[in-house]
């Protein structure tokens, strides 16, 4: 990542002048990430790091807290529940990420072979617009088992009834498509811009070759639009890890545990049980697990990169 | 990540010449047609249901137009139903007052965004066009806080909002987010890049300083992509919903997402108003939809190209 | 690179340290002001125009008091009254749930009113039986005046009674046992009807292919409680939840009483007679009778309003059924005022929680027709409101009179009771584990008492 910032430097005229003006560039620098310096410390360091010391406390709001060393954490390795947790969250991550990017690619390609309408890439759009708990009991209800649209629809064809959020089998891909839903559109428009920049000419070059359409999908479109899916990845993956408002309003973790993923977990643990020592404990290992993707899925990226340039 | 071309495609090519219809294409379009289909049909079904009757709508769950057809559900959201009228359509006893929700609304999104994307310029600008002392190292450390789970931040910032006396006040809603967020540093520091360094050098000799080049060649010459990352984290701050329930619940700064907590269950095992909730968010989806038909073009056109390559 | 290590090390903790001195339980010393803005905090939507009458009432009578009412709905109230403690920003008097007030009376959150009743009324004995003793905590204090009371009932849809040959007479005196159901099982049986219009205790019955279930039943399967769920039936047994009545330490889901219950329960859902277990997320039972899915509920009287409301559809209300014993069962609640001990205004606070338990603001609760005030007095007043809007509320409040009633089995850990419970439950009802894994649950419930 950071290797990537290729900052030719302008030529100063005298090294004295460089100096000082680099110096006086600093400050200006300086001056300009402040804030940002600012609300990342003030928001997401000093409360992270006061996570991380309560996550060390049986601090439950009301009573005394006192310190327990890693209590929390040898709780944590023995918490069926918490790894119940983690295997339902990876399991969404590969759906919902499954689902999300295959579609997206199938739609942006679809949207820029067939059409430019930009009132269809508009319409692709508007789920994004609805606020995710709403879209989550909008879905919760027409895909309700017994009296909604989706399963009405389906008995007509003698299908179903299929309890999309009751059942244990169902309950994460039906989640999974609910949240595809709503940031399909989104997604398809990051990978329409990248396939906008992919040079005409080839395309032109394989037709004239008497490639079809398909070949040239695989030939041509996906290995160019390689750097920008591994970008759309690390938003959405670490995105797809922090699920929580769907499940909060619709299954609550259930049927016995079968969507209760990790976010919920934690906001289960520290709300509904004032657990709140050991719900940052949890929180500390998820921090860890989502450094650790990331940090890997950057140097494929980097990886990467030669494709390109 | 890779150098960005800041060559803007238009997205005016046109598309494949239309016209042959072969059976690939056929299909294309098929896919098409039912990706939109599938995206708009949630869509039509909340008009149906915010245009039915809240006591009699479960009798005839799949009726494809509106149950007892009435305007109630939007009377009882704009505040303009009687007690009596909204609790004989199933509504609650409690009163709505939508102008003051959509005042907070706007103005809580507004006051984010205009802080994320002016300070996300300044820092992106201080990244990618300036040399100073471990910047790539403070860069990758803004970065890590994409992986924060906003849950393991959000209870110690509350204690924060606590401690300063400010829970309930609009300070409380917009401050954690008002300084930064990675996503908008990072999506215009990759388009800053791209930016030809020739350009700014001729402003630096005319004698401009790094403060002045911002503001008059920088900004101007990314609009385009200010805009976008505008809209962007306005729909984010106006779905925001974890936290506004947290800090914001009192009525005088209660946000429309959180407001539409009034047409959920209110007694245990009771009904949700669902008309009122499908009404609520169509209406509170309006703001927004005319957001994007005023830009609509623009962040359709440059979403995301800018970001990335 | 070690050193480096060391100063980092270094840093964190030095951070660390004012991070966890700050992690304070917040002040709890309120103040007994007399006057100023009280505001209160309830759920019930329905109930809102008639404790705003009760609250102009009071202002005019206490002219240096404000009242502020709010409604939070039920799904948001208790995380929404845990945050504001946290914040401080409690209300200075909000309704009170039996199966919550325990976590608030360890926490000291909320203030005990011996004393002031002592001092200033009212006379207990103006309450319906059994509705007051709810509200002594395990410390032999109370905290919270009753206000209203519920019970547990049947739901049914009339027309589809008619239909099936069954009379309201029936529906008054219906028997159960756990071995073949008795005559509730014979109209749970009678009301189911699958695709072809064969009903369920007919011939070529096809379970699998139901058009209206008997029962209906509700998701998660009832948690500890099973309020209104299978508490009625397990107590026509004998059988009772913890033991001792209210705070108990020991609980009884091991019992074969228990168990046999739910296994004849469970075999409503194999016989065709109740909607699988997993079919039921999501929707309420009262949308379910309005779709004609389910023909009878089990459910509480509080939402007697909300079933009054629904149209399209004929309703009646019966008691629950009579058990092996001879006797009716119910399970019976209340809901009170508490006072958080932090309000600054706690005499101002306990003004209003007088007035809201004083017959004059329970005579305009009565008269709202939603639920039955715990003052006896206007207790036939609410009766006569609520059935005028349409459904008979006596087979619900009879149970009260005629001594059937029994309380909510208040405890502590009652959120990791219901949590361990519901889990276990839904095992058994969707068929994954058997009634007698419900042993394994109960010993895990009766660790959480006996680990302090």
């Amino acid at each position: 990542m950071t290797s990537a910032v290729a900052a030719p430097v302008a030529e100063a005229p005298a090294a004295a002048t460089r100096t000082r003006r680099s110096r006086r560039d600093t400050w200006v620098a300086l001056g300009f990430v402040a804030p940002t310096i600012f609300g990342f410390v003030v928001f997401y360091l000093w409360p992270s790091l006061r996570g991380l010391g309560l996550s060390l406390t049986d601090y439950t709001f009301f009573s005394e807290t006192s310190f327990v060393g890693l209590a929390n954490y040898q709780r944590l390795l023995a918490d069926e529940t918490f790894w119940n947790a983690m295997a339902v969250t990876v399991w969404y991550v590969v759906l919902n990420i499954g689902f999300q990017t295959v579609l997206a690619v199938l739609l942006a390609v679809l949207l820029h072979r067939l059409t430019r309408s930009v009132v269809i890439r508009g319409l692709v759009l508007m789920p994004y617009l609805v606020a995710n708990v709403v879209v989550a009991l909008l879905w919760f209800w027409m895909l309700d088992a017994q009296i909604g649209i989706v399963n009405q629809v389906l008995s007509w064809v003698g299908l179903g009834p299929i309890s999309f959020f009751g059942s244990e089998a169902w309950a994460i891909p039906t989640i999974a498509f609910v949240n595809t839903w709503r940031h399909l559109g989104y997604t398809a428009l990051l990978i329409f811009a990248g396939l906008v920049m992919i040079p005409r000419m080839l395309y032109e070059a394989g037709r004239v070759d008497g490639a079809s359409e398909w070949q040239m999908f695989w030939r041509i479109t996906l290995p160019l639009l390689r750097p920008v899916l591994a970008l759309v990845l690390v938003i959405t993956v670490v995105g797809s890890f922090q699920v929580f408002d769907t499940v909060a309003v619709t299954t609550m973790g259930g049927p016995a545990d079968a969507s209760r993923v990790i976010q919920y977990y934690i906001f289960d643990l520290a709300f509904e049980r004032l657990d709140y020592g050991y719900a940052s404990a949890v929180s500390v290992v998820l921090l860890v697990i989502l450094s650790v993707i990331a940090f890997v899925q950057l140097r494929l990226m980097r990886a990467n990169e030669s494709d390109l340039s | 990540m890779v150098a960005v071309d800041a060559a803007v495609p238009t997205g005016r090519v046109p598309a494949q010449e239309a016209g042959r219809l072969t059976p690939g294409r056929v299909l294309a379009w098929a896919c098409l047609v039912v990706i939109v289909l599938i995206t708009l049909f949630p869509f039509y079904w909340m008009l149906r249901t915010a245009l039915s009757n809240g006591t009699t709508l479960a009798t005839a769950g799949s009726s494809w137009l509106p149950v007892d057809f009435t305007w109630g559900a939007f009377r009882r959201v704009l505040g303009l139903a009687t007690l009596e009228e909204a609790q004989a359509e199933g509504g609650t006893g409690s009163a709505v007052d939508f102008w003051v929700y959509l005042r907070n609304s706007v103005l809580v999104a507004a006051l984010i965004t205009a802080g994320q994307v002016f300070f996300g310029a300044l820092a992106a600008y201080a990244f990618a066009r300036m040399r100073w002392p471990g910047r790539d190292a403070v860069f990758f450390v803004v970065l890590t806080a994409l992986m924060v789970p906003p849950i393991f931040t959000q209870l110690p910032n509350f204690l924060l909002m606590r401690d300063l006396g400010l829970v309930n006040t609009y300070a409380a809603l917009v401050l954690p987010f008002f300084f930064m967020t990675p996503f908008a540093v990072f999506f215009l520091r990759q388009f800053l890049l791209g930016i030809p360094r020739e350009i700014e050098e001729a402003a630096r000799l005319d004698g401009a300083g790094h403060v002045r080049t911002f503001f008059r060649v920088i900004v101007p010459m990314s609009w385009g992509p200010i805009t976008t990352l505008a809209l962007l984290q306005y729909v984010q701050a106006w779905n925001e919903y974890f936290w506004p329930l947290l800090v914001g619940s009192e009525r005088s700064v209660r946000t429309l997402t959180v407001a539409l907590g009034v047409f959920r269950a209110q007694t245990p095992q009771g009904n949700p108003d669902w008309p009122g909730l499908m009404a609520a968010t169509l209406i509170a989806a309006l703001p927004v939809l005319l957001l994007f038909i005023a830009f609509g073009r623009r962040i359709v056109d440059s979403i995301g190209f800018s970001g990335i390559k | 690179m070690k050193r480096r290590l060391t100063v980092a090390a270094t840093a964190l903790l030095l951070a660390l340290a004012p991070g966890c001195a700050a992690e304070r339980p917040p002040a709890d010393s309120g103040g007994w002001d007399e006057t100023g803005e009280v505001t209160y905090w309830m759920w019930d939507a329905n109930q809102l125009p008639a404790y705003q009458r009760c609250a102009d009432d009071f202002e005019a009578r206490n002219p240096d008091v404000d009242i502020a009412i709010e409604q939070v709905g039920w799904d948001y109230y208790w995380g929404r009254l845990l945050t504001a403690f946290v914040a401080n920003s409690a209300p200075d008097v909000f309704v009170d749930h039996t199966s919550k007030y325990g976590d608030y009376t360890t926490r000291g959150l909320i203030e005990p009113l011996d004393d002031l009743i002592a001092r200033d009324g009212p006379d207990l004995a103006q309450y319906v039986e059994g509705t007051g003793d709810l509200w002594v905590g395990d410390d032999g204090r109370r905290y919270g005046l009753p206000k209203d009371f519920d019970a547990v009932g049947l739901f049914y849809n009339a027309a589809m009674a008619r239909e099936a040959g069954i009379t309201p007479e029936q529906m008054q005196d219906l028997t159960w046992n756990p071995q073949d159901g008795g005559t509730y099982g014979d109209v749970l049986a009678r009301l189911t009807v699958d695709r072809n219009g064969v009903r369920g205790d007919e011939p070529g019955f096809d379970p699998r292919n139901v058009e209206t279930y008997g029962l209906g039943i509700d998701y998660p399967p009832g948690g500890g409680s099973g309020q209104t769920q299978w508490s009625f039936l397990t107590a026509t047994l004998g059988w009772s939840h913890t033991d001792k009545p209210l705070w108990g330490t020991r609980f009884n889901y091991d019992d074969p009483r228990f168990q046999e219950t739910v296994a004849w329960w469970r075999s409503l859902i194999d016989k065709g007679y109740m909607p699988p277990v997993e079919q039921s997320v999501g929707t309420e039972l009262s949308q379910l009778m309005q779709a004609g899915r389910v023909a009878l509920v089990s459910e509480g009287s509080w939402n007697i309003s909300t079933f009054a409301k629904l149209g399209g559809i004929e309703l009646a209300t019966a008691p629950t059924p009579i058990g092996p014993q001879g006797h009716r069962a119910a399970m019976t609640n209340s809901l009170a005022d508490s006072i958080a001990a932090g309000s600054p205004n706690k005499g101002a606070a306990w003004k209003w929680v007088r007035y809201l338990a004083s017959p004059e603001c329970q005579e305009m609760v009565a008269r709202g027709g939603v639920v039955v005030p715990a003052i006896a007095s206007v207790v036939p007043t609410a009766e006569a409101t609520i059935g005028a809007h349409g459904l008979d509320i006596t087979p619900f409040t009879r149970q009260l009179h005629e001594g059937t009633a029994f309380p909510f089995p208040a405890a502590h850990h009652a959120a990791d009771v219901d949590s361990i419970m519901e889990s276990a439950m839904e095992r058994v009802m969707a068929g994954s584990a058997d009634p007698s894994s419900l042993t394994a649950a109960n010993e895990q419930v009766n660790a959480l008492f006996t680990q302090g």
